[in-house]
């Protein structure tokens, strides 16, 4: 008995001891934000010098809480509205032709070793990025900048090379801006691309606590000084440590947040979502109840390639949009969470108050003629049919009120119709012989749509349950799989017929269209084989589209004639079809608030995008407060 | 004495060339990869925020030109070999220009004490129990190992892995879910650091023992039950000779060689790193790192883990070689 008792207490010792050592971290767990960051394990974890090209790792906390420059948008509704000066006192001030920017800066503001920030260093990261090749924009400061001067500490002058009502975007925050350089640190580092700015000298209101040697982690201290940088105009920082961490595989996540280990999962499968959602009661969403998620201004999208002649009619699109049923779709790939949309805009943040709702009447009266028909295809109530769908299973969790239902399911969607899709795809001359469609020069009508298989679930679930669509009305339509991350370069090859990816990307909380659609103009469709930069990954070009971009071009950034044009590109883009918006990007971002309130949310208070990857969460961290003291 | 020397020169004739041949295998295989760095470089950085397609033609071309990627694919493998030459695998493309040794030599320490530790006990374990089990056949404590061996050898490793996982980090826990060592703690070699990492390095040990041991056990088990069936360890009981000095000198030294040789290849092998235990459990080490280099296309980084690994495996193989005479005088040189 003396044996198994000596062992009894020596295996407790060893719990005990284990356990000692087993604590996550040292740091008070009540004073410490715990942030998964997506980008996983760094490799090269002791590099902070961002403006290097993917030297080291971006949202490790570095770009969100230790850098900054003049003006952030928010995707949602921002903290005190949708456009925010931070390093700027002042939004920015153009001539009458936009060739010339000035910025005036704000005043009071220090990097974290004491020195203070001005126009010095707005010049000197200008200058470097002209003298520089390779940095990580050098490229858009050469083709924009002519020259830049500073008439006094708190104001620079841009003179641009040509006319660019739009080059403060460099310089506005979605996800990351042009960040500014410390002049004192950098000037004495030599090759600024060779340089590991490590420590980093932060101009957020955090400053590098510690990190992990093997890119695991990241832990940053709040200043003392915070009230020296641009986000104390919004109260001080809660968390006097915040961590970002790689927690490893989904299930992980989750495991991790059940256990309190982790505040802020990035994203997890719609499956674990609903797992914390039962299991965890201080775990929510972007929404409170389903669908969670948290919507992108990023619209997931059948993107066809305009450079295959298959594709070239918009007929055949038409055709191809109206085989899709949406509900089967949002059930397919987010199990129902998903936010649809029937136009090419992302329906998130305020872009539904600018253009799903006023397009409504003029969606609902959209025709389509088939030369043998005439087709209304718009349903608005697609979205109210999914809620429908779901809530004899979530119950009260679905919400009933017309407008919650399309802020969280969307609005309508294309009614499937195949006899109109016949008809078009017949004037197309394609022909049905059997069960099987032939293309005009009589093959066998078959499609590939690429996904990135389980790096992407969700989208190759979409991709799946269309392919199935289009093989029930007889397209051989099957799915391809681009595996571990391959997907972006056979876009950018325009090596696939279709594929399930997203062209159209906006700031989320402004009206402007620029963001991406000005890469959608013709100048910049590369030649089939030529890799095609971002974003038009369909290589569609017209000629309205173009005169619609230059527009665009000419009038200034917060000019209401933009969100005008916005409408003239939806109807543009219904009519053509060029590629077919499905849904938006939703990220299952989840929140413990176990040792944390103030996340923000769909229902109360949207001042910010959740997705902690975002440098625009640097103002999440003056609304959290501690739950526990 | 003479073919002593034929024999070793010979073995390590093989060795540079299974060397030269897989490292010139690597170069090209990674060269003939759809993947470019310079457009995954293109595509992390364009990905979110604001870009302008005349920008990206321009960075591209910087690139490019940044890490060595112009000239053809000879002018490139020249100047591989003048680096491998000198060991050096030159910059990672994909953390430029952090050099690929410095990666390289951050992650091998992890992967070797794991896997060092985890290969020698499942080795030690698996082969005295094993032995063991085929020599006293009656055993039912030893029958049991046996069921535990055969039961969790066929289990797909991650699923060990997850379960483990689970009941220690969910269920019951008591050992932490990841990691190489307790977050925000310095490392250094005091106490408080040593035992974070052999509690971070428990539960992954744990899982590749569990898996490893099964193969080992069941291996000597079968060779020692061979053996016990041969003329001299029967004559050996006959004669009265102690069962325990049987199992030592005559049964288990015999079945020893060809685990040994396993033990080597398994030895050598643990340069490629243990992908899945390194994502499962997020500890750090090589294959982590080889899985992102692949990803990113990064040459460099590929061709330098790679190497290793190749030298590695060889390398053990060289060793087993040259200490088989030694060990079985039944081999015969020359």
């Amino acid at each position: 008995m003396s044996v198994l008792r000596n062992l009894a207490v020596a295996a407790s010792a060893c719990v005990f001891a284990f356990s000692a050592y087993a604590q996550s971290s040292n740091l008070p767990r009540h004073e410490t934000l715990i942030v998964e960051n997506p980008e996983g394990t760094i490799k090269n974890p002791g590099w902070f010098n961002y403006w290097a090209v993917n030297a080291g790792g971006r949202s490790t906390g570095l770009h969100q809480l230790a850098m900054d420059t003049f003006w952030y948008i928010d995707p949602n509704y921002g903290i005190d509205g949708v456009w925010d000066n931070s390093l700027a006192s002042e939004k920015p001030i153009y001539n009458a032709d936009f060739t010339e920017m000035t910025v005036k800066l704000r005043s009071g503001i220090h990097w974290s070793d004491g020195v203070e920030f001005s126009a010095d260093d707005v010049l000197y990261t200008i200058n470097t990025h002209m003298n520089t090749n390779g940095l990580f924009w050098s490229a858009p400061i050469q083709i924009n900048v002519a020259s830049i001067e500073a008439p006094d500490k708190n104001t620079v002058v841009f003179k641009l090379k040509k006319p660019n009502s739009r080059f403060h975007a460099l310089f506005t925050v979605r996800w990351n801006g042009m960040w500014m350089m410390p002049r004192h640190v950098f000037e004495k580092a030599g090759d600024p691309l060779k340089f590991a700015f490590n420590p980093p000298v932060s101009i957020g209101p955090y400053t590098l606590h510690s990190f992990d040697n093997n890119g695991k982690w990241f832990t940053w201290q709040k200043r003392e000084d915070w009230k020296r940088t641009t986000v104390a105009r919004y109260g001080e920082p809660g968390p006097k440590y915040v961590t970002y961490m790689d927690p490893g595989p989904p299930d992980k996540r989750v495991i991790a947040q059940l256990n309190h280990e982790l505040d802020i999962i990035h994203d997890v499968a719609p499956e674990g979502m609903f797992t914390l959602a039962k299991q965890s009661k201080t775990s929510r969403g972007w929404f409170k109840g389903f669908p969670y998620a948290h919507p992108d201004p990023t619209l997931p999208s059948v993107i066809l390639n305009h450079q295959n002649e298959l594709f070239q009619n918009k007929d055949v699109r038409w055709a191809l949009a109206l085989l899709i049923d949406i509900k089967a779709v949002s059930m397919a790939s987010y199990r129902g969470a998903a936010t649809i949309s029937a136009i090419a805009i992302p329906p998130t943040g305020t872009q539904p108050d600018f253009y799903h709702e006023p397009m409504e009447t003029w969606l609902t009266d959209f025709e389509i003629d088939t030369g043998k028909s005439k087709y209304k295809p718009y349903d608005p109530t697609a979205g109210k049919q999914i809620a429908d769908m779901l809530r004899p299973s979530m119950g009260d969790q679905i919400p009933s009120d017309p407008k919650q239902i399309a802020k969280a399911f969307g609005r309508g969607w294309w009614k499937p119709n195949p006899q109109v899709a016949t008809e078009l795809l017949e004037r197309a001359g394609f022909t049905k012989r059997g069960d099987a469609w032939y293309t005009p020069k009589g093959q066998p009508f078959t499609i590939r749509i690429t996904t990135e298989g389980e790096s992407r679930p969700v989208m190759t679930r979409a991709g799946s349950m269309i392919a199935q669509q289009w093989r029930q009305f007889g397209i051989d339509a099957k799915i391809v799989v681009a595996e571990g991350g391959n997907l972006i370069f056979v876009r950018a090859a325009g090596d696939y017929e279709a594929i399930m990816s997203w062209s159209v990307e906006t700031w989320g909380g402004h009206p402007d269209l620029s963001f991406f659609l000005d890469s959608w103009h013709s100048q910049f469709v590369a030649k089939p084989g030529s890799p095609q930069p971002p974003r038009n990954w369909q290589r569609w070009s017209n000629p309205e589209l173009d005169k619609l971009i230059e527009q665009i071009r000419g009038i200034g950034f917060d000019d209401p004639k933009g969100v005008e044009i916005g409408k003239e590109y939806i109807k543009l883009t219904v009519r053509e079809m060029p590629v077919i918006p499905l849904m938006a990007y939703n990220v299952f971002t989840v929140m413990d608030e176990t040792y944390w309130t103030g996340y923000p949310n769909a229902e109360t208070d949207p001042y910010t995008d959740p997705v902690p990857n975002w440098a625009n969460t640097k103002y999440m961290m003056v609304k959290l407060r501690p739950r526990q003291k | 004495m003479q073919s002593i020397n034929v024999y070793i020169v010979k073995r390590l004739g093989q060795f540079f060339l299974v060397v030269f041949i897989g490292i010139n295998i690597v170069f090209f295989v990674t060269h003939a990869t759809p993947i470019d760095p310079v457009e995954h470089s293109i595509m992390a950085a364009a990905m979110f925020g604001s870009t302008s397609p005349e920008a990206i033609n321009m960075l591209r071309e910087a690139l490019a030109d940044l890490y060595g990627l112009k000239g053809s694919l000879w002018d490139q493998y020249w100047t591989f070999w003048k680096r491998i030459a000198v060991a050096d695998f030159g910059p990672s493309v994909s953390s430029f220009p952090t050099p690929v040794s410095t990666l390289i030599g951050r992650a091998i320490p992890w992967t070797v004490g794991l896997l060092l530790t985890a290969v020698i006990i499942s080795w030690v374990v698996g082969n005295i129990l094993g032995g063991l089990a085929g020599y006293y056949r009656e055993n039912r404590l030893l029958k049991a190992a046996g069921v535990v061996a055969m039961g969790l050898h066929p289990i797909p490793y991650y699923i060990i892995a997850f379960v483990l996982l689970i009941i220690f980090g969910y269920l019951w826990p008591v050992l932490p879910l990841g990691g190489g060592y307790q977050r925000n703690m310095t490392p250094g070699w005091n106490l408080p650091f040593i035992g974070s990492v052999i509690t971070h390095g428990f539960l992954p040990a744990l899982s590749l023992v569990l898996v490893g041991f099964g193969a080992w056990f069941m291996g000597m088990r079968a060779l020692v039950s061979n053996i016990v069936t041969e003329d001299y360890v029967v004559y050996a009981e006959l004669a009265g000779v102690d069962r325990n000095r049987i199992l030592g000198s005559y049964v288990m030294r015999n079945a020893l060689v060809p685990q040994i040789t396993g033990l080597g290849m398994s030895l050598g092998a643990i340069f490629n790193g243990a992908i899945i235990t390194e994502q499962v459990f997020g500890y750090p080490g090589v294959g982590t790192l080889l899985v992102s280099a692949v990803h990113a296309g990064d040459y460099s980084l590929v061709i330098g883990i790679t190497t290793i690994s190749i030298i590695g495996v060889a390398g053990a193989v060289l060793v087993i070689d040259l200490l088989y005479p030694l060990l079985d005088p039944r081999v015969k040189i020359g």
